[in-house]
């Protein structure tokens, strides 16, 4: 029941612009330093860009939107949009 | 006496900002912009209050509440760096009406929350920066929760405005209040049901219609009741924004719109109302 850690690290995405950079070029290393209460699922996930997953763990849509804006862990606005638009089945 | 003179529904895209300077006031935007700063420059308002959904910037996850107003002197914003850049403001507000709006609604069974030096995001300032530029007008910000799960029902929120318009009548002071709601009727944003290669989606064309419909006619009630929760959930992840105009229905008693315009691309529409 973590979702609100990785909706916290979201946030931290669009404020903190220094651990917005490291998320882009080093953002196994952001994480761990930051402590952030992730499960291990959640954690491989956000290394992943695997946004569906976190969809589907429960994490905020629009949270997530800032990984795609600020190129985090791999993501960008295209890669985000079909990754996101796979788990269209099954949501509400 | 507080006397209300006028309403609108507005967007508050966060990109349009910085789309209606690349393409211009006359483009199409900017236009149905213009449509309500014209109104709204003729309707000479002494304070505004604007009914919003905030994106998880003025709020969050660890501190959520349902309903809540502003009380301060000012407010700054947008602090969520809507693509594209638009100008950080400085809003003055209305803090003495604030705290009347709030002891008001809280007695009348309405547990809403208050907050002091406070910032807001794009969902607050797009509107302003289109419909007040000069900032000139004091804004009282009143947030309704409307994306996530568990949404307050529409009757609520328009009983709720019903409120709030019977305590700005018995204001002891002559002020001229404009209501401000703001939102989509149908959008996703950043979701599984966005468009290939967009940031966002218009799941429920169908129901930006219906809603359309109901406004042009005056038939709140019949907004009101199509309304559910469900429904507006399945019109996209910020469908519930919804609630921010049908607060704001509270203040028109059915008139026609003097004007409506839909942006189906968006999912959303532009209105006024003007009669004081």
């Amino acid at each position: 029941m973590s979702a609100y850690a990785v909706n916290k690290l979201c946030r931290d995405v669009l404020r903190d612009h220094a651990f917005r950079e490291r998320m882009k070029t080093d953002p196994a290393g952001a994480i761990a330093e930051r402590k952030y209460d992730l499960t291990e699922e959640e954690r491989r996930a956000l290394l992943a860009g695997d946004v569906a997953t976190l969809h589907n763990l429960g994490v905020n849509d629009f949270m997530m939107g800032y990984l795609a804006r600020f190129g985090s862990c791999g993501l960008s606005v295209p890669v985000f949009n079909e990754k996101i638009r796979s788990c269209a089945k099954g949501s509400h | 006496m507080a006397k209300i003179v006028a309403a609108y529904g507005l967007p508050h895209t966060p990109f349009f900002p910085s789309k209606v300077i690349e393409e211009g006031a006359s483009s199409h935007t900017g236009k149905l912009f213009a449509l309500a700063r014209e109104s709204l420059e003729a309707a000479k308002a002494d304070v505004i209050i604007l009914f919003d959904t905030d994106h998880y910037n003025t709020f969050f996850f660890d501190n959520f509440p349902i309903l809540a107003i502003g009380i301060d002197e000012k407010f700054v914003g947008p602090i969520d760096e809507p693509r594209g850049g638009m100008p950080v403001y400085r809003v003055p507000s209305a803090p003495k009406l604030a705290e009347y709006l709030h002891h008001h609604t809280v007695r009348a069974g309405y547990d809403v929350a208050s907050l002091r030096d406070f910032s807001t995001d794009h969902s607050v300032m797009v509107p302003l920066h289109f419909a007040t530029p000069k900032m000139d007008v004091p804004v009282i910000p009143f947030f309704i929760s409307g994306h996530v799960p568990p949404l307050p029902p529409a009757r609520r929120c328009f009983e709720l405005g019903g409120e709030i318009r019977r305590a700005l009548e018995a204001y002891p002071e002559d002020l001229r209040v404009v209501i401000i709601g703001t939102g989509s009727f149908s959008l996703e944003v950043f979701g599984p049901r966005i468009r290939p290669g967009m940031t966002d989606g218009v799941p429920a064309p169908d129901w930006v219609d219906d809603v359309c419909r109901y406004l042009a006619a005056g038939s709140t009630e019949d907004l009101i009741a199509a309304a559910t929760e469900e429904r507006m959930h399945a019109a996209g992840n910020v469908g519930g924004e919804l609630l921010n105009w049908i607060a704001m229905l509270a203040f028109i008693d059915n008139r026609k719109p003097d004007f409506l315009e839909k942006q189906m691309e968006n999912g959303h529409a532009y209105a006024g109302w003007r009669w004081g």
